[in-house]
């Protein structure tokens, strides 16, 4: 068994007994003990993820690591300790997600490449957020993938569980809807 | 979807598993190879002179070599394909364990005194049809080796794939002793390390995009 690397020793895991003890009962079919289950899994893999990567795409690890447990519970040795096994399950998953950041094109800051000042990106990425808060949550969700973290259609469509069609859909009508609410305050500004 | 919706789902979707079973599938996979290796022999590919072969020491050189490290590279990978398991460990061992059987079979090789030329040793039309031997014999263990890993939860793809196809094509190869007419140590060196190798790349490369999760 290769040795825990030493983030993941330093995070919190749950106490072994309940756990171990819910997740038995989830593979037996208990869906309420399941359901508390994953309540309790999934503070800790907000704890873990939001030390490990960047805030915009923690709550999408947290449901990669979720969808995880579910599609391989029957992994689990009753047996043995649950903690180390999520810790694995939420570390395999970290690694995914670092090379898929990887692989989105990140432009390399040149020698005498000045840093400027922040304001107006925090000050945009906030009023975006708002904005993105104020459409259909299927709407935000795969513009936030698409248009904002670089993944493709397909790639959205096989994450939210929406058809590609209707990712496309959802993506035209949400990106009209944020030009006219745009539109709307800065006629009001105006 | 939100984490809570997400969660409810999830817990909508509930049904009852059974827990991963290593031994159960340690049990089908020496099934598998029990059954390739009986169908091997049934159909008559024994080499003749088998009798005579095991009093020689290379024959059990072999035997033992390949035995070992299919043993070892199974019970590799079984264990990897847990969350919690690795295969590092193992790939080391299976690492040592070539050596070994290297050395040993360098030391065949000089106390046999051979007067053929290097060419005529390795046979190269002989070791060809080894080679495709053992690759079209690896495939059984390996395809049920991929299919457990799949539907399991390795944590280390890569160290996992190279296990299985160490492991298969170590399996293989030993299949393959029983009708290679070949005792050279040089010829089985050669080719059966080149056939467990070519076999443990082509799956390091190949089985983690078939098993991602």
């Amino acid at each position: 068994m290769s040795p825990p690397d030493r983030d993941s020793r330093k995070a919190t895991l749950p106490p072994e007994r309940d756990f171990s003890t819910l997740m038995a009962a989830s593979m037996g079919g208990d869906a309420a003990a399941y359901k508390l289950l994953l309540g309790e899994v999934r503070v800790w893999l907000q704890r873990y993820y939001a030390r490990r990567l960047p805030p915009a795409i923690v709550e999408d690890a947290v449901q990669d690591a979720l969808i995880a447990v579910h599609d391989k519970r029957h992994t689990y040795d009753l047996d043995r300790p649950f903690g180390p096994w999520l810790a694995a399950i939420a570390r395999y998953k970290w690694i995914d997600r670092l090379r898929a950041l990887k692989r989105m094109a990140a432009e390399p800051l040149g020698e005498g490449h000045a840093t400027g000042d922040h304001e107006s990106a925090v000050v945009s990425a906030t009023i975006l957020e708002e904005l993105l808060a104020s459409l259909k949550p299927a709407q935000s969700e795969v513009i936030r993938l698409v248009k904002l973290y670089g993944f493709s259609v397909e790639e959205a469509a096989a994450h939210t569980g929406q058809s590609v069609s209707l990712v496309k859909v959802n993506i035209h009508r949400g990106l009209a809807r944020l030009t006219l609410a745009v539109q709307r305050q800065a006629h009001v500004d105006g | 979807m939100s984490t809570d919706n997400l969660i409810e789902r999830l817990a909508g979707d509930l049904k009852p598993v059974r827990p991963r079973a290593p031994v159960l599938e340690a049990g089908l996979l020496a099934l598998v190879c029990a059954i390739e290796l009986v169908g091997f022999l049934a159909i008559g590919m024994a080499r003749p002179d088998l009798a005579e072969a095991v009093r020689q020491p290379v024959l059990w050189w072999k035997f033992g070599a390949l035995g070992l490290l299919a043993l070892l590279g199974f019970a590799t990978a079984l264990r990897s394909f847990s969350p919690q398991g690795s295969a590092r460990a193992g790939l080391t061992a299976i690492l040592a364990l070539a050596v070994v059987s290297l050395i040993l079979g360098w030391a065949f090789d000089t106390t046999n005194r051979q007067t053929a030329d290097l060419l005529t040793r390795l046979d190269p039309p002989d070791g060809l049809n080894c080679l495709a031997w053992v690759l079209g014999l690896s495939l059984p263990p390996l395809m049920l080796l991929g299919m457990l890993m799949r539907r399991a939860a390795a944590t280390d793809p890569q160290r996992s794939a190279a296990a299985v196809g160490l492991g298969s094509a170590a399996w293989a190869a030993l299949v393959f002793v029983f009708a290679c007419p070949h005792d050279d140590p040089l010829y089985v060196v050669f080719w059966y390390a080149l056939a467990c190798s070519a076999i443990g790349l082509a799956t390091y490369l190949i089985l983690p995009r078939l098993t991602r999760w």
